[in-house]
């Protein structure tokens, strides 16, 4: 492989046989993946942070409550205990064998997501002020729609660059998916590379994509958090 | 209007139970503006913030306009609609904008459709001089000037009874008259008033009744040229004497 020159091996890895869409193809399962787990993940994140909250906050806990919060309790321990690729496997081989390998991936990376968006979300209700509670209550507004009007539009505001960073870390994580055959933008690589025996141009590619959809993410965070501080601005 | 009877509240704290109201009994008259004063930690603003439940009684009653607030299966939602409440910090909601702050809780609560509540806002708004502020959010506005919408907010709702938990203790100097002047304002209209505060001079042309809480107590009550030219117990002769110096 030495004596190739570094132009064949390019065209190789890459033009020949239209290999560059192993990437392309791969980038957008991983795009994909990413976007709608994180979906998933805020969703289970806000309900999982509204119960806990609600129950350190309510005085009578109703049956209901305790066991919300205890089922709660018990997934973050296990999401948060045991590794990514163990539990993408265990989804794929054992609870859900005959599903779409992409919607596996996608609910099982939702899943764990979900429980770290959770307790991001958990201390962003608990950093806004008790007195935003105090004066919606005041007003006439319900626990609910003090939360929903109040609370958790400050608290998003608050937490957002940590939400984003979940983002950007869930797109890296993302890269396991090959394990269970699901063609995402690493796997392609290493397609690639098992079809030409050159593993170096292919990873190098693989890297400086995730590396610049990264840069990029980091970009849009600046422009929220612009837009978010409009508020805070004098 | 408002009538609370033996009204006692402890908190339970990791350093143990603190009893901060020791049997208060009071009532406040239509119209009337009864203003509260008291040492720090004397007990007065749980007093009032025992008023619309945002403490909860250990024990004794609350009655609002002949309802007992505090009864199992009360909507309290409902009740505070009818209570405006004004706070040390003011509390606006950062994330909107002041007529945003204004009609959120009458649209929400369907008590004005968005044009009535916008135009309310307005009003009010241009009452307090603060109508080019519609569209700024909180934090661009002066602590004086957020007390004041703080204020309107509240009035927004239509409420029966005002509660001020020390409305200028937050404020810099300069900037106190501009609150007390719209709440001397809102008193010469007929609201009902409960205000806890240490500005005495409010105390002496607004009230028409001034309490004295320590310990958890009504320790005294009178009329303002009563209680401060010839107040009865002693301490409320040490506690004058110590704040008007």
């Amino acid at each position: 492989m030495g004596d190739r020159s570094l132009a064949s091996r390019l065209y190789d890895d890459f033009i020949n046989q239209n290999r560059y869409m192993y990437l392309v193809r791969g980038l957008g399962n991983t795009v994909l993946i990413t976007i709608f787990a994180l979906l998933i993940g805020v969703i289970i994140g806000v309900i999982i942070a509204l119960i806990r909250v609600n129950y350190h906050q309510s005085r009578k806990k109703s049956i209901l409550l305790r066991i919300a919060n205890l089922v709660c309790g018990l997934y973050l321990t296990v999401i948060r205990g045991t590794p990514m690729v163990v539990q993408l496997m265990i989804m794929y081989f054992v609870i859900w064998a005959s599903g779409a390998p992409i919607m596996i991936a996608i609910v099982s990376f939702g899943l764990n997501s979900g429980a770290y968006v959770a307790e991001v979300i958990r201390s962003g209700i608990q950093s806004v002020d008790r007195g935003q509670t105090e004066a919606g209550r005041s007003l006439g507004l319900n626990a609910h729609q003090t939360m929903l009007n109040i609370i958790l539009p400050q608290a998003f505001k608050n937490v957002a660059p940590a939400i984003f960073n979940e983002f950007i870390v869930l797109l890296k994580e993302t890269s396991v998916a090959g394990y269970v055959g699901i063609q995402d933008l690493t796997k392609g690589g290493d397609i690639i590379r098992s079809i030409t025996y050159d593993a170096f141009p292919p990873l190098l590619v693989v890297a400086a994509v995730y590396l610049v959809i990264v840069i990029l993410l980091t970009q849009v965070l600046h422009v929220i958090e612009g837009r978010l501080a409009k508020s805070d601005l004098r | 209007m408002i009538s609370v009877k033996n009204l006692y509240k402890t908190f339970h704290t990791l350093a143990g139970d603190v009893e901060v109201l020791k049997g208060i009994d009071c009532q406040i008259a239509k119209g009337e503006k009864v203003v509260i004063v008291g040492p720090s930690g004397s007990g007065k603003s749980t007093f009032l913030r025992c008023m619309n439940l945002l403490e909860e009684p250990t024990k004794g009653e609350i009655w609002f306009d002949g309802q007992q607030i505090n009864a199992p299966g009360v909507n309290i939602d409902a009740v505070r609609a009818g209570m405006g409440m004004v706070f040390q910090h003011f509390n606006l909601f950062p994330h909107l904008t002041v007529k945003k702050n204004i009609t959120l809780a009458p649209v929400m609560l369907k008590k004005q459709s968005h044009e009535e509540a916008e135009e309310n806002a307005m009003r009010l708004l241009k009452r307090i001089g603060l109508e080019e502020k519609a569209e700024a959010y909180p934090n661009q506005l002066s602590g004086g000037q957020k007390q004041r919408i703080a204020i309107v907010r509240s009035l927004a709702m239509n409420p029966k009874v005002m509660l001020f938990d020390e409305p200028t203790s937050a404020l810099d100097p300069e900037m106190v008259g501009e609150v007390l002047a719209v709440m001397k304002e809102l008193a010469e209209d007929g609201m009902t008033m409960a205000v806890v505060t240490h500005e005495m001079n409010f105390a002496k042309e607004v009230a028409n009744r001034v309490l004295f809480v320590d310990d958890g107590q009504i320790l005294e009550e009178n009329e303002p040229e009563a209680f401060f030219s010839n107040p009865q117990n002693p301490r409320t002769q040490d506690f004058l004497s110590k704040i008007l110096t």
